[in-house]
């Protein structure tokens, strides 16, 4: 077989994996074209019949879409910069060195990610309330992310600086750096790729967090776009078309940052920067 | 600690009297009230109009969704953050106002010339009472009963004018209705592993003659069995046991089912939706001349005892309950008033459903009230779903529940 | 105090600094709540004492009376069933696609980034969509197996209890894929391609490859990544309200929707704390198979 040939195959297999896969995606996008009465036909139609673009400029103004939005980006921000700049250092830390404290430490990170957001909301929200840090609202859940998000980025980043060899920040401490000066030079600058990568995974995540928001935010200036979302979802909805078209611009421009960075991520995370 | 925020709340009061003392408009009092109603329902609508009134008091609102209230509540109220009106579903009030978290209205009731007990029906007005005190005002009130599709009772040539008052009567309708090839089951209704299912369910029990204390007696056994027998025979569709009343109704209005038993909030919908025609009924009773009985349901106005602004949040409730009279015209909501006729809305159909509705209203009775009414409506939709799924029989499946419901002394 | 910051910034202060003030951090904010949580497994909690630390203790009352409850053990083989099926589900298409997309065509690394939908998409949105496409009567699913002749009559993925905790596994490893698939084929491509041109020329063939190459260098990242899907899985809750409620009758619900169920639909805080600490149970198994893989790590 030559080689165009294999690779025409492979890019007709690789297409018809996708549409499986992107089936949700797609029928979020073909839900919010269609009209009312059309959603629930039986059997279901694939595509709309005369798709309504207008339900999207409806529902962002209607629903305040930006407000939400901006908050959104606030919170994810927020959490990002905090995690980074906590996270990283820890990663570091628990990357160079192999002994017992590293594996308490690792074993630590990991259990305290065990509870489900539900779960923890009440002691958390007991716990900031006597802080009066719910005075703070959006900053209480930057926070609330930060301690919740914080260990996968670790997971992630330590293996990012396993991949810096160790001779490159000896050689820079035998040249007359301080530790924090070999870190700073020359780890981090290699490392950065995947940090940089680690943190786009933590700011989609971010964008999406619901369950802190929801109950820590209650003045509806500050809340983000998943409350938003949520508060038209529910039990007695039907106009799914409007929520469908507020999802698809929630995820949309995310989507689509995801899909052009993603050869990045990927050689990101190895921190191809040696390579 | 104690002695600073004493020092603070003295000083403040010194404040606020200096003002008010020198004439000056004192700030407007601020009240917080949380509930689950969207733009086009009560209460936000309602707050918009009291403010307007610019009388010293300012409401600031809060929407929650039906999932959160009771739990944001308990939560707030727990860490002194409660707000200070809030609306809650019936069964969960005797939680709260039995233990004193809601405020005592009795007293304000009494010289209120708005809100008068007599006037609310007395499903709603048993909600919001705890050891024969006020807890609360019924804000609507709502139940269920039978919507049929009088087109599909003429093709499969029945009766239009005549919907099934009976059990058997139900089942044997159902059988008639139900067109598998044309994807039509005879009933839809919900018996969701959560409140929607108890709340569906226990009208039927109270019919057979029991009540949530006696939930293994005969009568409710027959009418787990008679649900069974719809799933078993495939006359309601097996998504029963996990859609809601709202979804499970939707397949009516799409003519996927011929029959559904849903409340009044669904009329609206239907009318724009279903493209035939339709009629309701009462609940059909286990034999002729049996006692009916329906649901009660929908929410309560209820104060919060850690309020500072008493006087002010019943005047907020009463000016709510002087709002009534057109609650149905805005809102499509049934008022919890026996004394106000629901008017004319010029739709014949609406009209007879909305008739339908209020006579079913009479029977209606509340779900408790008990403050465990959680666990206990937990154990009545565990022996549903158990018999439903076939993996206990009805009778062992009520037995376990009633068991379940001793234990709770409930 | 000069010594102090010197070894701040040049010794052994400058690690414990990096790791002792995160360290803290997730002590105090998810450190604390663990230990109210399992705190309150051990008390009588209701509404009014949520916000306080002192309340009636009952010693094993909660435990007792949660392994009396007939629904109890079906649940938790549930959740070992849901978690197992999720991770191997995931991890194997997740694995799948990343060796597919290593190889390389042209759009490989295009096309790829489209299977990271789902790590994207809120989980409320999701949800909704999976209810609609395993629904019964007119789902999407029914009538593609139907129209494909693949199935005569609908089965009712939501409803039938035989099915209905596999729907919901079926919507997490749509939902768990991406994230195995992309930390996956990072592993992949931190292999370095000398390693195989060395095999290649020793006559391996590509399954050898496979097994004596790929595997052994992945054994951290796999390690890694059953951990984090652990932990993922575990705390997987939005599919469970929007698509079964946990029903019908229990058969698909697990420990993190039942402990929810508990302390917010029955106000049971204790009984749901409780749940909450044998749920840590499964995760100290996670943490060690994590650390127990960073062993096998090649520092480069």
């Amino acid at each position: 077989m030559s080689e165009n040939a294999r690779n025409r195959l492979l890019l007709a297999l690789s297409i018809v994996m996708a549409a499986i896969y992107l089936f949700p995606l797609y029928w979020m996008y073909v839900t919010a074209l269609k009209s009312g009465s059309e959603m629930f036909a039986t059997p279901p139609s694939f595509w709309p019949s005369s798709a309504q673009w207008s339900t999207f400029a409806y529902v962002w103004e209607s629903r305040n879409m930006g407000r939400y939005l901006w908050n959104s980006t606030v919170i994810a921000f927020g959490a990002v910069a905090l995690i980074a700049m906590l996270g990283t250092g820890c990663a570091y830390v628990l990357a160079r060195y192999r002994n017992i404290w590293v594996d308490i430490g690792l074993f630590l990170i990991l259990m305290f990610q065990v509870l489900p957001a539900s779960l923890m909301i009440t002691p958390i929200f007991v716990g900031f309330s006597q802080l009066g840090l719910l005075e703070y609202p959006r900053l209480a859940v930057i926070l609330a992310i930060t301690a919740k998000s914080m260990p996968f980025f670790v997971v992630l980043v330590r293996a990012t600086f396993m991949a810096v060899p160790m001779e490159l920040e000896e050689a820079a401490l035998v040249d007359g750096n301080s530790r924090i000066g070999a870190f700073l030079n020359i780890v981090l600058p290699l490392a950065r790729n995947g940090i940089l990568v680690s943190a786009i995974l933590i700011f989609m995540q971010a964008f999406g967090e619901f369950v802190y928001s929801k109950s820590m935010i209650q003045d509806i200036q500050l809340q983000p776009a998943s409350v938003g979302l949520n508060s038209f979802m529910g039990p007695n909805t039907s106009e799914w078309n409007n929520i469908m078209a507020y999802a698809t611009m929630y995820v949309t421009p995310i989507l689509a940052i995801f899909v052009l960075l993603q050869r990045r991520i990927v050689s990101g995370l190895t921190s191809g920067a040696l390579k | 600690m104690g002695i600073r925020r004493t020092m603070i709340s003295i000083a403040l009061a010194l404040a606020s009297a200096s003002f008010a003392g020198m004439g000056a408009r004192a700030e407007d009092v601020k009240l917080v009230l949380w509930s689950l109603d969207r733009d086009i329902q009560p209460a936000p609508n309602l707050i918009k109009e009291f403010n307007a009134q610019k009388n010293g008091i300012q409401i600031e609102y809060r929407q929650l969704q039906f999932d959160d209230v009771v739990s944001e509540a308990m939560r707030a109220f727990s860490t002194g953050k409660a707000p200070d009106i809030i609306t809650i579903d019936n069964p969960n009030h005797a939680m709260f106002a039995s233990r004193k978290a809601f405020l005592d209205l009795t007293d304000m009731i009494r010289q209120s010339k708005v809100i008068k007990p007599e006037n609310y029906f007395p499903g709603p007005l048993k909600s919001v009472t705890w050891d024969e005190k006020y807890y609360g005002v019924p804000k609507a009130t709502n139940t269920i009963a039978l919507y049929y599709n009088k087109d599909l009772f003429k093709a499969a040539g029945l009766d239009p004018e005549k919907p099934p008052q009976t059990w058997t009567e139900l089942v044997t309708t159902a059988k008639k209705l139900t067109n598998p090839s044309k994807n039509i089951y005879g009933l839809t209704f919900s018996a969701k592993a959560n409140e929607e299912g108890t709340f569906q369910f226990l009208p039927w029990a109270q019919m057979g003659g029991a009540t949530y204390k006696t939930i293994n007696s005969e009568g409710a056994v027959k009418a787990l069995t008679v649900w069974k027998q719809m799933l078993d025979e495939k006359l309601a569709s097996p998504d029963t046991l996990t859609r809601s009343q709202w979804d499970a109704t939707a397949t009516f209005n799409a003519g996927n089912a011929a029959m559904a038993i849903s409340g009044p909030w669904e009329i609206d919908r239907m009318l724009k939706d279903a493209k035939f025609q339709w009629g309701t009924a009462l609940l059909p009773v286990p034999s002729e001349g049996a006692q009916r009985s329906s649901a009660m349901g929908d929410f309560n106005w209820a104060i919060f005892s850690s309020t500072k602004h008493p006087k002010e949040a019943f005047k907020a409730l009463e000016f709510f309950a002087s709002k009534d009279v057109t609650m149905y015209k805005d809102f499509g909501q049934l008022p919890a008033r026996s004394d106000l006729p629901v008017p004319p809305t010029g739709n014949p159909q609406k009209d007879s459903a909305l008739a339908t509705f209020v006579e079913q209203l009479k029977y209606a009775q509340p779900r408790g009230p008990s403050p465990e009414w959680p666990k206990i409506s937990k154990a009545i939709q565990d022996a549903i779903q158990a018999a439903l799924t076939g993996q206990m029989e009805p009778k062992a499946a009520l037995d376990q529940a009633d068991a379940k419901i001793k234990s709770i002394g409930g | 105090m000069k010594r102090v910051f010197s070894s701040i910034t040049d010794g052994r202060g400058f690690d414990l600094v990096l790791v002792g003030v995160p360290f803290t951090f997730l002590l105090a904010l998810s450190g604390l709540p663990l230990l109210y949580n399992i705190l309150m497994s051990f008390q009588e909690v209701d509404m009014f004492s949520l916000g306080s630390v002192i309340r009636p203790f009952v010693g094993f009352r909660n435990y007792l009376d949660l392994f009396t409850q007939p629904e109890t053990v079906s649940i938790l083989k549930n959740t070992i069933v849901f978690v197992v099926g999720s991770i191997t589900g995931q991890f194997l298409v997740g694995f799948a696609l990343a060796l597919f997309f290593w190889i390389n065509f042209p759009g490989a690394s295009w096309l790829r980034g489209l299977f990271l939908v789902s790590w994207v998409m809120p989980g409320l949105v999701v949800g909704a969509i999976w209810n609609w496409i395993l629904s019964g009567d007119f789902g999407v699913l029914n009538f593609l197996l139907q129209q494909t002749g693949l199935m005569s009559s609908n089965i009712f993925w939501r409803s039938d209890p035989n099915f209905s905790l596999w729907a919901v596994i079926l919507a997490n490893i749509w939902l768990g894929t991406s994230f195995n698939m992309i930390l996956l084929a990072t592993g992949l491509s931190a292999i370095p391609a000398d390693l195989y041109e060395a095999a290649e020329m020793d006559g391996a063939n590509a399954w050898q490859r496979f097994w004596t190459i790929t595997l052994p260098m992945m054994r951290s990242t796999i390690g890694a990544i059953i951990a984090l899907g652990l932990i993922f899985t575990l705390q997987q809750f939005d599919l469970f309200a929007a698509i079964t409620d946990g029903g019908p009758n229990n058969s698909s619900n697990v420990a993190q929707y039942w402990a929810w169920d508990l302390s917010f639909r029955q106000y049971d805080f204790g009984k749901g704390a409780t749940i909450s600490v044998i749920m840590t149970v499964f995760v100290m198994f996670a943490a060690t198979v994590y650390v127990r893989s960073t062993r096998h790590e090649v520092r480069g």
